[in-house]
């Protein structure tokens, strides 16, 4: 089986964010980068069939500025067959980043497309169901499981009280919710490898795609609001400030 | 920019630290049970630690030196007890191997260091010789195919998890096959031989781990030998070649120490200069107050200084140089420096320094080992002496 992941390259969870001087972007400077943590799931898922299963193919795309290099890297490092890069200094429209992915995914002919449910830097969640569209392939969101089933897969999502237990023909897109086991570390053997992998590289532009896709625009970034004070009741007894309590949650902080 | 550390070094050992960060909420409860967890080193098997000084033919990586100091800084940086098994495993017993080992030697031998099932030790010290290793009083005897091994070793690092040890006896007069010229006093080191003795062999136990001062979590144990069997196989690179053997991997192993103080006093230093910005006294963050601010400045300088000491004498070594002396002092400056740096930083927490919550304490007691074992500061000063003063 081949498994074709598209990744993103984002901010590190560590990394406090803050507005660029343009009050459009987020400032770049000495931030880390990091494989986006639900794409780095849907890795570990891939890597786990291919512990199970030695012939499994797992290869991670990503359309992105030439730093994105190093989250394609860090993929190899944990193990990953392939990578490739399709350069885009821009950032592009979803749709038209969707678009060129579905060009790499019909030449790379994978059986299955692993998305990141979302990628944790804009949590639009919009590549995976619109790859999936594009290529008029069957999605299944959210997953936590596959288990292979013949050319079909089982695909496994978690829902409330239980699982709910897909079958797709393959090719099929799937967006990533978690892995059964938490995302492998790189093993300084796997570094050393993928330092002498090759990750061809081409640019954006050279995929041709239809970018009549609806631009969207940012407007304006703001930091959210700076916290306000915490509340401490401390009139009244126990059961005056339980009172109290449960009318700020239910009126003020509306929880209840 | 970075002088002798190349960029595939350094992200072998940013690999490492980027897991190292995923320990710490282990670290309390295993330093209270006084081990490290199995799967804890077993993980260090999966990810290469264990066997990246080893060469790609017998299965390892076949790392640097350097980078073998950059890892090793960043494990004692996430937790000492950690790192003092690992260069052990990996530095001195690998090193011995690879050096001394024959092929069937390091065949049989090198994997079982780097599997992640346990962790290989170095039997030196004995009750009655630390400094003067070369007074050891353990005694080989042929007996039959094999030897007979006699003696108590004290202090060994991971004799609890290590498949086999590499435990140096000495060869007496009556069982040596080349004896000394006739009438020559032979030297204090005459006769000592490296074994390798495997923990299971009969006539090996392990005495009780000893209670320290810090490094809780690494095994710190007696071997005993009672009349312990080993064949004639055991027997590590010439016999009665031994105690030159030992300094020479002490030498390499003295790299390491030096890199494990830089990672404690890293460590501590950067919990103390985080408290010195946020903790206020006086209506000011203390980090204002030059009492505070000027042992912090002066000890990231000497934090700076002993990692280029530790980096350089591995950059020799991996370039076949002699840097025997170069080890001892980066050994020497290291282990001192991480002294004043822990103390400083639990007197920058003041109270909290004391306190068990923050690791600054920890730091302190772990870091002061590193003065004492693979040779005490006194040692180093005379073999950085010897080898300046020598003809
Ligand atoms: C945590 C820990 C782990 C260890 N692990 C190992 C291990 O894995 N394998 C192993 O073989 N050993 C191990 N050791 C032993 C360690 O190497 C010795 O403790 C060390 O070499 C000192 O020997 P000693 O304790 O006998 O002290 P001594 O040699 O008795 O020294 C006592 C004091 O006298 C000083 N002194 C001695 N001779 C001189 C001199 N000529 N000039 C000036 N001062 C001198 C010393 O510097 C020291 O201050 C370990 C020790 C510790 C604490």
């Amino acid at each position: 089986m081949k498994i074709l992941i598209p990744l993103k390259q984002v901010p590190d969870s560590t990394v406090r964010v803050s507005v660029a001087a343009d009050g459009k972007s987020i400032k770049t400077e000495g931030v880390t980068w990091s494989i986006s943590p639900y794409d780095e799931y849907a890795i570990e898922m891939a890597l786990e069939r291919k512990d199970a299963d030695a012939s499994t193919v797992v290869a991670v795309v990503t359309v992105g500025p030439a730093r994105s290099r190093d989250a394609l890297r860090q993929a190899l490092a944990m193990g990953c067959d392939e990578a490739s890069l399709v350069v885009a200094e821009e950032t592009a429209a979803p749709l038209a980043v969707a678009r060129a992915l579905a060009k790499v995914v019909e030449e790379a002919k994978p059986d299955l497309v692993l998305c990141g449910k979302q990628a944790s830097d804009d949590d639009q969640g919009f590549i995976g169901p619109a790859l999936a569209e594009v290529l008029g392939w069957a999605h299944v969101a959210t997953i936590t499981k596959i288990v292979p089933a013949d050319g079909a897969a089982e695909l496994w999502r978690e829902v409330e009280g239980g699982h709910e237990v897909w079958k797709a023909k393959l090719p099929a897109l799937a967006t990533v919710h978690k892995s059964e086991k938490e995302p492998r570390y790189p093993s300084l053997p796997g570094i050393m490898k993928a330092k002498k992998k090759e990750i061809p590289e081409r640019a954006f532009a050279s995929l041709n795609v239809d970018s009549s896709a609806p631009a969207l625009e940012i407007v304006a970034m703001e930091p959210p609001p700076a916290r306000g004070a915490g509340k401490i009741l401390k009139d009244g007894d126990a059961k005056q400030t339980a009172q109290q309590l449960a009318t700020l949650l239910r009126d003020e902080a509306k929880v209840l | 920019m970075r002088p002798f550390a190349a960029g595939t070094e350094r992200d072998l050992a940013d690999a490492v630290a980027d897991w190292a960060r995923g320990l710490t909420p282990v670290i309390a409860e295993a330093e209270k049970a006084g081990a490290i967890p199995r799967g804890v080193i077993a993980d260090l098997g999966r990810l290469g630690v264990l066997g990246m000084t080893i060469p790609e033919r017998d299965g390892g990586l076949g790392a640097s030196s350097v980078a073998f100091a950059l890892v090793l800084e960043e494990l004692a940086a996430a937790w000492p007890s950690l790192s003092v098994g690992v260069a052990v495993n990996s530095g001195i017993v690998a090193g011995t191997i690879v050096r001394h080992g024959t092929a069937e030697q390091r065949a049989q031998l090198l994997p079982r260091l780097l599997d992640g099932i346990g962790l290989g030790a170095f039997a030196l010290t004995e009750p009655t010789s630390g400094s003067d290793a070369a007074a050891l009083r353990t005694t080989a005897r042929r007996d039959g195919e094999g030897w007979r091994i006699d003696g108590r070793k004290q202090f060994i690092t991971n004799a609890r998890y290590a498949p086999f040890a590499i435990v140096f006896a000495r060869v007496g007069e009556a069982d040596r096959v080349v004896a000394s010229r006739p009438g020559a006093p032979s030297p204090a080191h005459a006769g000592i031989t490296a074994f390798v003795v495997p923990l299971d062999a009969q006539g090996v136990s392990v005495g009780p781990h000893e209670r320290k001062l810090g490094l809780h979590a690494s095994d710190t144990s007696a071997l005993v030998l009672d009349g312990a069997r080993v064949g004639a196989g055991a027997v590590l690179g010439e016999e009665g070649k031994g105690f030159a053997m030992a300094l020479a991997g002490l030498d390499g192993g003295r790299i390491g120490i030096a890199a494990q103080a830089v990672g404690i006093a890293r460590a501590a230093l950067s919990v103390a200069r985080a408290y010195a910005r946020d903790r206020k006294q006086f209506g000011r963050a203390i980090g204002e107050f030059d009492g505070v601010r000027f042992p912090l400045a002066e000890l990231e300088a000497r934090l700076a200084a002993a990692r280029m000491l530790a980096l350089r004498a591995a950059w020799l070594k991996d370039r076949g140089r002699p840097f025997t002396r170069q080890a001892s002092m980066a050994k020497l400056f290291a282990s001192e420096m991480a002294q004043k740096a822990t103390h400083a930083a639990v007197q920058t927490l003041g109270g909290n320094g004391y306190m068990r919550d923050y690791a600054v304490e920890r730091y302190a007691r772990d870091g002061r080992a590193t003065t004492i074992y693979e040779g005490t500061s006194e040692i180093q000063r005379l073999v950085i002496a010897r080898s300046l003063l020598a003809a």
